[in-house]
């Protein structure tokens, strides 16, 4: 249960607080598109021709600075690191299946780190690249958790909608419903603390019935679980009643014209919130697209004296 | 045995810019066999008290022991058989009716006894005798629990706690929200149970149920507790500053006196015992 602090806004005042929602969604997207750039370099395959396979040096030095960046962002913005292990530690399982899924099933094209071990009797053979590409998704998957969480522990979730709906606003043109799909994203992101505290509350009122949710087998668990949820459908149904009920008698009209009582401003900071993640993605693009450059500035430096 | 709480401080959200510590170094004893009121203005604590009699929330310092069981801050010391102790000690929520559940009134009374280890024939014997207690007649037994009335949803998820049979009864706010003539039906039944041997924990706003019902009172302030003491010598002090309000019978039996009367404050409980006293006054003179 105490996993769901995961992505919940942690009310702090730091630098990236401050930004504005809407340059902080731009540049963790831009961020993010960063994660997933690939990096090949020609190689000579079995056969002697030249192949794109993935560039494994950069892709660590890559996506490990990408790694080292969302780890400084979490820091700057205050989040714990320790609830960001935690829910690394849930993802092991998801390594040993993606790791499995490598090793039977190998992407490579050509094998470039070597052999790892040979079952002669199977004719099979276990390449260490295959251990490098789950280890490339596992990294891609931790950076993906940390740049949303930066985004999600930063931003009050109004304010989240608030820039969505900015985004949306050219899509009025095309009769698109911004307003009206914002103001559904901002009752959704609402009600999800207080669905969490009615849970809790239906949890422990279950509980002192003798409800074990987390012993038990599976039987039990299921009654427990039925327990839980049925008077959470029943309490979030009263709700939702009550708050059209309420809407609709303040004259709530989705198509109406309306003012907003936060308005959204970009300052000085939020040069740099656009400037440093924009000035990445066209470095990581370009170096994708053309790794000589890389090997040649980067590698150099650092292989040869 | 007793409830001791020796100690107990709580913090909500520990560790993060949220914290809220909502107990502060709670010491308190509620003996066995008592009818004890905690009282205090919202927000103070009470619910969250009460929520460790049944381990619901582990103290972030200290200890509460009930009965042979432990519920400590220190991970080691707690007693792990959770399901004994919430046998032991039944705890009704503020509006316990949102945890009901089943098709049936009678199977959603049942489902407590039945995780507490009882067979499906006897947990339903017992969630019919509760049934009754609560005041609710065979009528109701095979009705749907949703589509019952606000009060009576209410007595069926008394009647689940009732049907395990706990040996202290602990009940937040029962009345809140309900009709004065319902309040004390709600009232009376508790009384009933604490009249068969059960200790009833009750957390209240209505000072006229503490001075009817209660023989002991814990006020609390801000997550502290302000005072130990009973009814009568409560009420003779200033407790506005608690945001508490003097009972209506107390105020009338002051004014009756201060008309020249002469009863004995101390010993009126309800209309009653307020006549017992008149009677008595009238004979001295
Ligand atoms: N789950 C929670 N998280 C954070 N704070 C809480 C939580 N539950 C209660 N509190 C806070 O703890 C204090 C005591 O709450 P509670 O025990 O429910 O008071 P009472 O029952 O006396 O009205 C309140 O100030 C409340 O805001
Ligand atoms: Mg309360």
């Amino acid at each position: 249960m105490k996993n769901f602090a995961l992505g919940r806004y942690i009310p702090y005042n730091s630098f990236i607080h401050k930004l504005d929602p809407r340059v902080k969604i731009l540049g963790i997207v831009l961020l993010m598109v960063c994660v997933f750039l690939n990096f090949t370099h020609p190689v000579v395959n079995d056969a002697g021709e030249t192949v794109k396979a993935t560039y494994w040096t950069m892709t660590a030095i890559m996506q490990g600075s990408v790694f080292v960046l969302s780890i400084l962002l979490l820091w700057i913005s205050h989040m714990s690191f320790r609830s960001v292990l935690a829910s690394l530690r849930s993802l092991w399982f998801t390594l040993i299946f993606l790791l499995v899924i490598y090793i039977l099933v190998p992407t490579q094209t050509v094998m470039q780190l070597g052999l790892a071990w040979r079952v002669e009797a199977w004719n099979w053979s276990v390449y260490w690249d295959s251990f490098a590409d789950a280890g490339k998704i596992m990294l891609r998957l931790m950076n993906m958790l940390m740049l949303t969480m930066v985004l999600t522990g930063t931003t009050k979730p109004l304010d989240l909608t608030y820039a969505l709906e900015w985004y949306m606003a050219p899509l009025k043109v095309l009769h698109f419903p911004a307003a009206e799909v914002a103001m559904t994203i901002s009752i959704a992101l609402r009600f999800i603390p207080t669905l969490l505290e009615d849970s809790m509350r239906i949890m422990k009122a279950q509980s002192s019935r003798g409800v074990d949710f987390a012993h038990g087998n599976i039987l039990k668990r299921i009654t427990g679980v039925t327990s839980l949820i049925i008077p959470l459908f029943v309490s979030s149904f009263l709700r939702s009643e009550e708050l059209a009920n309420a809407m609709e008698c303040r004259g709530y009209d989705p198509r109406a014209k309306r003012t907003r009582y936060r308005l959204l401003k970009f300052g000085w900071r939020d040069i740099f919130g656009f400037i440093i993640p924009a000035a990445l993605l066209g470095l990581y693009i370009w170096w994708s697209v053309d790794s000589s450059v890389f090997t040649q500035f980067v590698l150099s430096g650092v292989v040869l004296p | 045995m007793p409830v001791k709480f020796a100690d107990v401080s709580y913090v909500y959200n520990k560790k993060s810019p949220m914290a809220f510590e909502a107990l502060k170094h709670i010491n308190i004893e509620i003996k066995e066999g008592s009818f004890t009121a905690i009282v205090g203005r919202t927000g103070c604590g009470k619910s969250t008290l009460v929520s460790h009699i049944n381990a619901l929330l582990n103290p972030s310092e200290g200890e509460v022991i009930i009965d042979e069981f432990v519920n400590s801050a220190d991970k080691k010391k707690r007693t792990k058989k959770l399901k004994d102790l919430r046998k032991k000690v039944g705890l009704v929520f503020q509006f316990p009716e949102y945890q009901l559940f089943e098709e049936t009134v009678e199977k959603d009374v049942a489902f407590g006894p039945k995780n507490f280890g009882m067979k499906e024939e006897d947990a339903l014997k017992a969630a019919h005798e509760a049934l009754l207690e609560v005041g609710l007649n065979e009528g109701f037994f095979k009705r749907s629990p949703f589509e019952l009335s606000g009060g009576e949803k209410r007595r069926v998820s008394i009647a689940g706690i009732l049907a395990c049979k706990p040996n202290y009864l602990v009940v937040d706010e029962p009345t809140a929200g309900l009709d004065p003539l319902g309040s004390k039906d709600m009232m009376d039944l508790f009384e009933k149970v604490h009249q068969a041997g059960t200790t009833i924990i009750l957390v209240t706003h209505d000072m006229n149920l503490v001075l009817n019902y209660c023989d002991s009172v814990i006020v609390m302030d801000n997550g502290e507790v302000a005072k130990i003491t009973d009814p009568i010598s409560l009420f003779g002090e200033d407790i506005e500053k608690y945001s508490l309000e003097t009972p209506l019978l107390y105020k009338l039996v002051k004014d009756l006196n201060a008309k020249g009367k002469d009863i004995d404050v101390a010993k009126v409980k309800d209309i009653s015992t307020l006549l017992d006293q008149l009677r008595i006054s009238k004979e001295a003179k």
